[in-house]
């Protein structure tokens, strides 16, 4: 079982592009009652599933090539925070927008909260191994296509109730699927960074001199 | 043997076990689906089927689970031939047996509305072109369903594209008794109960004895056989063994058996031992039928209500002598029906009335809409409110879960058409005494009338529980005696025919000073003659209290807990006068977040003031003083819209988050509702900026960004008409078309969905009405979302690129020169 753990307040406020706002007490207060919600609602699922590598059906691109250059397994991953959740943002959008964005945003935050308990688990799981950071399906030239074929492979939809629709947006939209290289070696130093990002000419956080993640 | 014939001799069916472990174990390769396996291994499928028959498989599933055009796309063959293939696969090992083959139909694999984008409507044809198939099969199994809607969609499809075959339903729950898309066990057999289905119950997920609480549950909202076919526990995520053995299932299934365990089978991890041990089990056991518990009960996929005391209808969701609620109807304000669907249950309402008939409006399709949409965000159960057939099958068949129709009646026209609607669709359904000579004066005469009508229920097998007797409520000022008549009426149709009912309350007062006074006392009265359903303003917190009271008087609300959980934190009233609207709770505290002091507010007006801190209620006072010195527009033009632009300088500057602006521009739309209540009552023409389409584009399901948009737009006073999300690019340009549309705006989060935009863009320049004389565009396109850049804007020859909401106020501000 994983959790997402106390959200990161200054992230969701980095989400809602409000990063260079004071913070002040009702925005505090606010934030926490969004977390306590949230958290309350959200139904934290995920699976993956260890490949052996070369692993013909999961390559498309130059950029998944170098990503897991030197690795010998692949840990493919997904989670999901649930219907709950996308049910919950539907009525606050309904009652009250303004508190709909912010939950809208610490959700995202738990989402990724719990890929990073997932990349820890992964840690303690194989302590011998090195491990990339988590790549999706969509980043650089990786195509957003594969989302269903990971999906596939790992059972998700049966599963944990994660599915996809035409264009490949995942449903519930709080949900990740990523792909982790293994390696018995360092990987070479490549930060998840803008340089691979599909937004980089038009992403808001860049253009504000900051970026996405931490 | 059919199935109904061995449902009927013996004490257990006993069904297969997983084929798709087998498949697995025999390690057979296969490219894209399984099912391709029946083409391309059709002897080896046919063991599998026959190692169950061997084992004692009484009914087999074909290997069609994923077999449907959605999930075979890309695969080589044709969804008919795969599955006409799998039937005969299963004939073909049940030849010379006495076992039956069943078309096995799974989830789609796409999440139906309103999570997914997958439509009802959709889901039906893909479930229908496999039922088209089915020919060869003796049952139809529908199975692994998480969501009662797509389950629904599925029997109906059966229903009508494999007409005659019996169907059994099995959905996957999670230890909690809810599926992924929060459907409880109890609302799934219910529903499914009413859908006509043959028998119902569980599968997968969980092994046996963790599935013991949910078919439980399930046992108590169902006469049918249930189903039970759990896995054998829960699998290794190492070496994907399951960790209970076949020994060890079937005595557990056997200890579950007298829960009215009658078609017994298992799922993933599940061999022909597991059935063989499973047949060895149960061989001395005898066939338990559960006990259902007694009296009606509705549903919504979530939510159950059972009708045992008084159950508060909400009565806010009808046009009738609305203005407001008219025009959100005429401009499809969908969202203002929402409203006033989450603030009745807020208040305390437990099933809501649904009616959205409107003289110049297309009521089925408006109904189909409304519905689903309510259902997106409410647990309450509905009741389904036209007099229309039409109307009311269409409903029937979007609604997720048991409603109530509203109404039938005594005339011969009503009764022939409306029941047989309610019995095909499982509903319950509310009976006027009224018949061709409108309604009876007397008690007795419409007592004659219920009893009819319940007589016609009887008779096509609705059961009387299910029929809710109405014994109509008339205006007392107008005739004083007929108020007594109601309520003997009430009376006897209570206790002489045994029926719930039901009534609406509010046309007791017409005509009379302090209705509410009228009201709440003609309830209480109604409620001691037995009144089940009260159909109200639950938004009156004497209505809604004096049904509480009502409960806890009658010793119906035990403990008085219910009573305690709505009122522990009333303060009466200040002064006297009636209490406020939803003072249920003592009062709403100030909304979290609410910044006062924080913007620079020295000068302001009161006014101005309540928008710069984001305070609804003050801002709505203010205007209503404001009102009795100003013009409606002048206030509009001179204190709303400066305030606001205040606030989006404070945003745009970094001064404030983006919650707080968004919490002004609520407090300005309550400013603005005052204000557009005044303009309807004094007819003083329209506050109207000018009328904007936003829509997230097809393809598309992230709407947020567009919604916080429609937000500032609408309390800038322009007028939204909102599309949704999802929107194919042709309902935008007859939207354009029919309500001649300057401005639209378009949002797509994803870059997939991006190309969608551009489309859309394309037909609205295309179509030659929407262009000048001079071939120049009317309508001027706003495009923005997380993906879009001015250069990507210009290219697909969007007018304005919008980086957020403020900035698309800005576009419409240039566009409407206001």
């Amino acid at each position: 079982m994983i959790t997402p753990g106390p959200l990161d307040h200054a992230e969701a406020v980095r989400y809602l592009g409000d990063a260079r706002v004071e913070m002040n007490d009702a925005m505090e207060q606010l934030l926490a009652d969004c977390e306590e919600q949230v958290l309350s609602v959200a139904e934290p699922k995920f699976l993956y599933k260890v490949l052996d590598l070369p692993c013909e059906k999961l390559m498309a691109g130059e950029d998944i090539a170098m990503h897991l250059e030197g690795c010998t397994k692949a840990v493919l991953f997904c989670a999901t925070l649930g219907t709950g959740i996308d049910r919950m943002l539907r009525v606050e959008q309904v009652k009250d927008m303004s508190r709909a964005v912010v939950l809208d945003a610490l959700a995202s935050v738990a989402i990724e909260q719990v890929c990073r308990q997932f990349d820890t688990f992964l840690a303690d799981k194989f302590p011998d191994l090195f491990q990339t950071f988590r790549f999706s399906p969509g980043y650089g030239d990786y195509p957003i296509d594969l989302q269903k074929v990971f999906l596939t492979e790992l059972d998700a939809p049966k599963k944990i109730g994660l599915t996809t629709n035409d264009n490949f947006l995942l449903i519930p939209t709080k949900s990740v699927t990523a792909i982790t290289g293994l390696s018995e070696t360092e990987p070479p130093k490549r930060r998840r960074g803008c340089a691979s990002c599909n937004l980089r000419g038009s992403c808001n956080y860049r253009q504000r001199g900051d970026h996405c993640g931490s | 043997m059919d199935l109904k014939t061995l449902l009927q001799e013996r004490d257990f069916l006993f069904l297969d076990g997983a084929t798709g472990t087998l498949i697995q174990k025999s390690g057979v390769a296969y490219e894209h689906n399984p099912e391709t396996l029946n083409m391309t291994h059709p002897d080896l499928i046919t063991s599998f089927h026959r190692a169950y028959i061997d084992a004692g498989s009484d009914l087999v599933y074909a290997n069609t689970f994923g077999a449907n055009s959605y999930k075979l796309e890309g695969c080589g063959y044709p969804t008919d031939a795969i599955i006409k293939a799998a039937l005969q696969n299963a004939k073909a090992a049940a030849a010379g047996t006495d076992a039956l083959v069943a078309l096995d139909v799974g989830p789609i694999g796409q999440l139906l509305e309103p999570a997914g984008a997958l439509s009802f409507e959709e889901a039906y044809d893909l479930f229908a072109e496999e039922m088209d198939a089915a020919e060869e099969a003796d049952v139809i199994v529908i199975e692994t369903m998480t969501d009662l809607y797509e389950a629904k969609a599925a029997v109906l499809a059966a229903r009508e594209h494999a007409p005659g075959k019996p169907i059994l339903v099995t959905m996957t729950f999670e230890s909690n008794g809810r599926t992924f898309a929060g459907v409880s066990a109890e609302a799934a057999a219910l529903t499914l109960s009413g859908l006509g289905v043959s028998a119902l119950g569980v599968n997968c997920s969980l092994g046996p004895k963790d599935l013991e609480p949910v078919i439980e549950r399930m046992s108590r909202y169902t006469d049918l056989p249930l189903i039970f076919k759990p896995n054998a526990g829960l699998p290794d995520p190492n070496s994907s063994e399951y960790d209970i053995g076949p020994e060890d299932f079937a005595e557990a299934v056997r200890s579950i058996a007298p829960h009215g365990l009658k078609l017994v089978g298992g799922c993933c991890g599940t061999t022909p031992e597991y059935i063989a041990c499973l047949k060895r089990a149960l061989a001395d056991v005898t066939y338990t039928p559960q006990t259902k518990d007694e009296g009606p009960v509705v549903c919504s996929a979530s939510t159950v209500v059972r009708i045992n005391g008084p159950r508060i209808i909400g009565e806010r969701i009808n046009p009738t002598g609305k203005k407001l609620f008219k025009k959100a109807l005429q401009e499809n304000d969908i969202d203002y029906i929402l409203n006033q669907a989450l603030s009745q249950v807020e208040a305390g309402a437990e099933i809501l009335d649904v009616n959205v008939g409107l003289p110049e409006i297309d009521e089925q399709a408006m109904m189909v809409k409304v519905l689903k949409a309510i259902q997106g965000v409410c647990d309450a159960p509905l009741q389904i409110d036209s007099t229309k057939p039409d109307v009311l099958e269409a409903a029937l068949r979007a609604y997720n879960g048991r409603p109530i129709v509203n109404s039938v009646n005594g005339e011969e026209k009503s009764l022939s058409t409306v029941l047989p609607l309610v019995k095909k669709y499982g509903a319950t359904v509310v009976g006027l005494t009224l018949d061709e000579n409108g309604i009876p004066k007397t008690a007795e005469e419409r007592f004659q009338i219920a009893k009819r009508i319940v007589e016609r229920a009887e008779a096509l097998g609705i059961p009387r529980e299910d029929v809710f007797i109405d014994c109509l409520t008339l205006t007392v000022s107008a005739e004083q005696a007929a108020c007594k008549e109601t309520l003997e009426g009430l009376h006897r149709v209570k206790t002489e025919l045994g029926c719930k009912t039901a009534l609406g309350v509010s046309n007791i007062s017409f005509g009379l000073p302090y209705r509410e006074l009228v009201n709440s006392t003609f309830l209480t009265m109604a409620l001691e003659e037995g009144l089940d359903l009260p159909i109200i303003n639950p938004n009156v917190a004497s209505m809604t209290g004096a049904v509480r009271a009502f409960r806890v008087l009658r010793g119906i609300d035990e403990n008085s807990l219910d009573y305690i959980e709505a009122y522990q934190n009333y303060t009466p009233p200040i002064s006297g006068g009636a209490a406020p609207a939803g003072a249920a709770s003592g009062g709403a505290a100030p909304a979290a977040g609410n910044r006062a002091g924080s913007a620079n507010t020295a000068g302001a007006s009161p006014l101005q003031n309540a928008v710069l801190k984001g305070l609804k209620t003050e801002g709505a006072n203010a205007t209503k003083t404001m009102l009795e010195t100003k013009d409606p527009l002048s206030i509009v033009n001179e204190e709303l819209i400066p305030a606001l632009d205040k606030v989006g300088a404070d945003f745009e500057a970094g001064k404030i988050f983006l919650p707080q602006l968004i919490q002004s521009a609520n407090a300005a739309q309550e400013c603005f509702t005052v204000i557009k209540e005044e303009i309807a009552r004094t007819g003083s023409g329209s506050v109207s900026k000018g009328k904007v389409i936003l829509a997230t584009v097809k393809g598309d399901i992230h709407d947020i960004g567009k919604n916080i948009v429609k937000v500032l737009l609408d309390n800038y006073g322009y007028t939204v008409i909102d599309l949704g999300r999802d929107v194919d690019p042709r309902v935008i340009v007859e939207t354009a078309l029919k309500e001649d549309i300057e401005a639209v705006g378009l949002s797509a989060l994803m870059t997939t969905t991006l190309s969608s935009m551009e489309e859309t863009i394309a037909l609205l320049r295309k179509e030659p009405a929407l262009q000048n004389a001079d071939g120049s565009s009317k309508v001027n396109v706003m495009v923005g979302g997380a993906v879009v850049t001015p250069d990507y804007a210009e290219r697909i020859g969007a007018d304005f690129y919008c980086r957020d909401a403020k900035a698309t106020v800005d576009a419409c501000k240039s566009v409407f020169k206001n």
